[in-house]
């Protein structure tokens, strides 16, 4: 079977190529030839492989449409992990060539220090990190990646995405926010089995959602129950390297009883005081005394006052970040530049906060 | 975009330059705009500083920010739009401030303020965006066509050496010593850089001036470092790592090196040296530190492997950064003029997150093997001993000296001075100097009568040294500079070797070999009067070259 030639341009300009072969995805091409691009369920589902295509023939195999929407489509992009070339092909990524991995994702092992019941059903895990190969305790990861834990005692191997919380540091210390699925997997063993003192592996850090250079432009973040956790991360870092951009956090929950780290926001802005935020409550009760409505509504009324034009961060479920993209463009700012990450808990039986492999729908 | 500051620019039969998306040192077209608009503004605040200064107004801060600006400007110094937008910002911020004060003198004083125009009128929009809208009226050549390309050729060296002098005069303030004629006269030049010139003979003189400003910095700076730390002396340097938690200081600045020795000292960290750093271990008031441990690995262009393999974090203090690959980028940290996206960058002389870094990573596990070099003959070091090399000469026992300096690049004809170093015969001294001398001063040459054959006398700005040792020795002999059995040999990259050049030059040196090959704004015209003028010549073979430098072949 003939081989077609694949290029891939990084969005920093540099070119990756490699071979792959009709009835193969370029994921697992790119990854035979060493080239481990972003990606996670390898099935269509989480969309983390997504990317545009600028020319040649190709055929799409079943993708969620969470994961690649009907706009995603019209606007000529593709999950690389349910794309098979029909040509030789060329596609540019919406990351830089670092971001590639040359080698297979270390794994690590960690020992769980705490688990807290921020709300009846959001954890907050936090993992200590054990040393590494080269006795290292560190985690190499930017704000806004994520991690994949493997569940405990499960033979097939699944794992499951969580966003880090906490900014990277020299201690091996690990935040997660995670919302707990009723029947999942991982979360009924946090829920009942999970303890201080026992060990996970994880592989990690992966993902694209990072903070971007763009000048000193205002920097809007926008976040969807425990999409929070990536935000926070961001955040968290902006605050320790004492940024000066404007920075405006909305974060949205749909009830009184879905908030959490109220206090760590409140803490964070008393020590940064560039950041605003704006809670938003989307049914309160009548003793709610904060923002009354969607955090989309919140968004949309702060861009409107907005002089220039925001970096817009949004990470939440598919929704909010439609809801953000349709309020950004009639601002004038084009979905294209939105940079987000889309969690699809509505996909997710078994609970991961970000995707899993699960059927796709046509 | 447009930049071809440096050696490494893209070449083509189309055009010299870095024109695409990206240039060939990583700088985005984006950062490469508002650098070129930074340029322009800080051309317009030294209009306005001129014309104060001639009222008798001074404003030591708006040169600490002419000069500290400029230097972001450097080829791999600075990579982030963030802070470019910042400093743009804030240039107009000082533009302003240094302009009420001369209208201020000048109403005072009863004297109609002059308006000057261009750079000095410009107003940056408020974002990024907006910004680099205007970068048309800033593009670095732009009257290219309206100047002539010999012009523009000579605008560029001038400027291009501006930044050099202007980077090797931020250091020396940073050790506290700054000259006021040395501000006035970066103001003068950079004010006339305004002024679209075209008289070529005025051009050349102007270059001139800026070599003869830069030997002023550049002696400046050799008192900074040689007041501050005391004098340079030959110091027998490691180069094979010691057990042990460990942090890396890349770079040319001398007073960060010393803060992160002071706050490090009694913690168990090793510092080693990288690069241009190595000369740190040659004053007495850095080599005092015991944790000062050795020197690490090559020039600038290996650091992507040899920082990945480094065990600890890495600190660069000026103009020696490239992209940082993944796998050590978290362990990277800039300070000063320097910056990377993402990169930490330390402020204010602050270094616990470096050293909290240091503690936490894993540092060498084991001794390797000592080996070293030796450092720090300073051109005190030499003239201390200047009877037993005038000595050696009148016996003929040196036959010949070699100045090899200059920066080190990635490019495949740097092995030019590898060969030559190879081949010098072993009756000829080579003192080195900047960052080519990494290709092979870790090779044995031996001495003659006791003086070592390699002598290091320090960083690229230490060819005041070299300048100051042939300038005495051609005392002794009674004869001029160029009459002396010496040969120059100097490699440029960046904005720096620029700098020495045009020093080099204003001293009359003659005959200097240039390589691996020349700037590209340097003109076939340009060229044919500096090989008139000053003898350049232009690299060939290390065999022929040494064979012309000696008068006969090498063996």
């Amino acid at each position: 079977m003939s081989e077609f030639q694949i290029q891939l341009k990084t969005n920093d300009g540099q070119t990756l190529s490699f071979a792959c072969d009709p009835e193969e995805d370029l994921v697992s091409a790119a990854e035979k030839e060493n080239i481990f691009l972003a990606a996670q369920c390898h099935a269509g589902s989480c969309g983390a492989c997504i990317a545009h295509h600028e020319s040649g023939d190709y055929r799409l195999g079943e993708c969620s449409t969470d994961a690649l929407t009907a706009a995603d489509i019209a606007q000529q992009q593709v999950l690389l992990c349910r794309t098979y070339p029909q040509s030789d092909l060329m596609m540019t990524l919406p990351y830089a060539y670092s971001v590639v991995r040359f080698e297979k994702m270390p794994e690590r092992e960690a020992e769980i220090v705490a688990k807290t019941y921020l709300t009846e059903d959001t954890v907050k895990l936090d993992l200590q990190l054990l040393p590494d190969e080269d006795e290292s305790l560190s985690l190499d990861f930017e704000p806004g990646q994520f991690m994949e834990v493997h569940i405990p005692g499960d033979e097939a191997g699944a794992k499951r995405a969580y966003s880090l919380a906490n900014a990277p540091n020299w201690d091996g210390s690990l935040e997660f926010l995670i919302k707990l699925r009723e029947n999942g997997q991982f979360s009924t063993f946090l829920d009942k089995t999970a303890e201080a003192g026992m060990k996970l592996r994880l592989d990690g850090p992966m993902g694209t959602f990072m903070l971007q250079d763009h000048g000193l432009r205002p920097r809007y973040f926008v976040a969807g129950g425990c999409g929070l956790a990536s935000v926070m991360s961001m955040l968290r870092r902006m605050a320790e390297w004492d940024e000066p951009h404007p920075v405006k956090l909305f974060f949205g929950v749909w009830s009184e009883s879905d908030i959490f780290f109220q206090q760590e926001i409140e803490a964070l802005a008393a020590e940064y005081p560039k950041l605003e935020y704006q809670l938003c409550v989307t049914e309160p009760s009548d003793s709610w005394q904060g923002y009354r409505g969607s955090v989309v509504a919140a968004f949309e009324a702060a861009l409107k006052a907005e002089k220039g034009k925001p970096d817009i961060y949004i990470c939440g479920s598919p929704g909010l970040i439609e809801g953000i993209a349709d309020v950004a463009a009639v601002c004038g700012v084009d979905r294209s530049e939105l940079i987000y990450e889309r969690y699809l808990a509505n996909t997710q039986p078994t609970g991961a906060t970000r995707c899993e492999v699960v059927a796709p729908q046509s | 975009m447009f930049c071809y500051q440096c050696e490494q620019t893209m070449r083509s039969d189309v055009q010299d330059g870095c024109y695409t998306d990206k240039g060939v040192c990583g700088k985005t077209a984006e950062t490469s705009d508002l650098q070129d608009i930074l340029i322009y503004q800080v051309k317009g605040i030294a209009q306005y500083a001129q014309l104060a200064r001639g009222l008798g107004v001074v404003d030591v801060a708006v040169d600490d920010f002419i000069q500290f600006a400029i230097f972001t400007t450097l080829t791999n110094v600075n990579f982030t739009s963030a802070r470019f937008v910042s400093l743009v910002q804030q240039a107009a911020e000082v533009r302003n401030s240094i302009k009420d004060k001369y209208l201020a003198a000048a109403l005072l004083k009863g004297v109609e303020a002059e308006v000057p125009m261009g750079p000095a009128q410009f107003d940056p929009a408020a974002d990024m965006d907006n910004i680099l809208k205007q970068e048309s009226v800033a593009i670095v050549n732009k009257d290219h066509d309206i100047i002539g390309e010999d012009a523009n050729g000579l605008k560029m060296l001038i400027l291009y050496g501006m930044k050099g002098v202007c980077a090797y005069s931020h250091h020396a303030r940073m050790l506290g010593y700054r000259q006021d004629d040395i501000d006035a006269e970066i103001e003068r030049i950079l004010t006339y850089l305004t002024s679209n010139p075209t008289d070529i003979e005025d051009l050349l003189n102007q270059a001139l001036s800026a070599g003869h400003l830069n030997l002023k910095v550049m002696d400046l700076l050799d008192r900074a470092n040689n007041e501050t730390f005391g004098n340079q002396e030959p110091t027998q340097v490691r180069v094979t790592p010691v057990a042990g938690k460990c942090l890396l200081v890349s770079g040319h600045d001398l007073h960060d090196m010393h803060q992160i020795l002071e706050q490090t000292k009694d913690m168990g960290i090793n510092v080693y040296t990288h690069g241009e750093m190595l000369p740190a271990h040659a004053y007495p008031g850095l080599k005092k530190y015991p944790h000062l441990a050795g020197n690490y690995g090559g020039a600038w262009q290996d650091q992507q492997r040899e920082f990945a393999e480094f065990p600890g974090p890495i600190v660069l203090t000026s103009n020696c950064i490239i992209e940082p690959a993944k796998n050590y980028r978290q362990r990277i940290f800039t300070t000063g003029p320097v910056g990377w996206p993402g990169v930490r960058h330390i402020e204010g002389g602050n270094y616990k997150p470096l050293i909290q870094a240091a503690k936490a990573l894993p540092g060498f596990k084991a001794d390797e093997e000592e080996k070293t070099i030796t450092t720090g003959f300073g051109h005190h070091t030499v003239l201390g001993v200047a009877d037993k090399v005038i000595d050696a000469v009148k016996s003929g026992a040196i036959k010949h000296f070699f100045m090899i300096g200059g920066c080190d690049g990635a490019k495949p004809g740097r092995n030019y001075y590898t060969e030559l170093a190879e081949k010098t015969p072993d009756d000829t001294i080579m003192m080195t100097l900047g960052c080519n001398k990494f290709r092979f001063n870790k090779e044995e040459f031996g001495d003659i009568g006791g003086i070592p054959r390699l002598l290091d006398m320090g960083q690229c700005n230490d060819a005041f040294s070299a300048i100051k040792v042939a300038t005495e020795l051609a005392n002794a002999f009674e004869c001029g500079v160029n009459d002396l059995p010496l040969s120059l040999m100097v490699s440029w990259f960046e904005q720096k070797a620029t700098a020495v050049l045009l020093a080099l030059l204003a001293a009359g040196v003659k005959g200097i070999h240039l390589g691996p090959s020349l700037p590209p704004y340097l003109t076939s015209n340009l060229l044919a009067v500096l090989v008139e003028r000053f003898d350049i010549r232009v690299n060939g073979t290390a065999e022929a070259d040494l064979e012309k430098a000696l008068g006969h072949a090498v063996a």
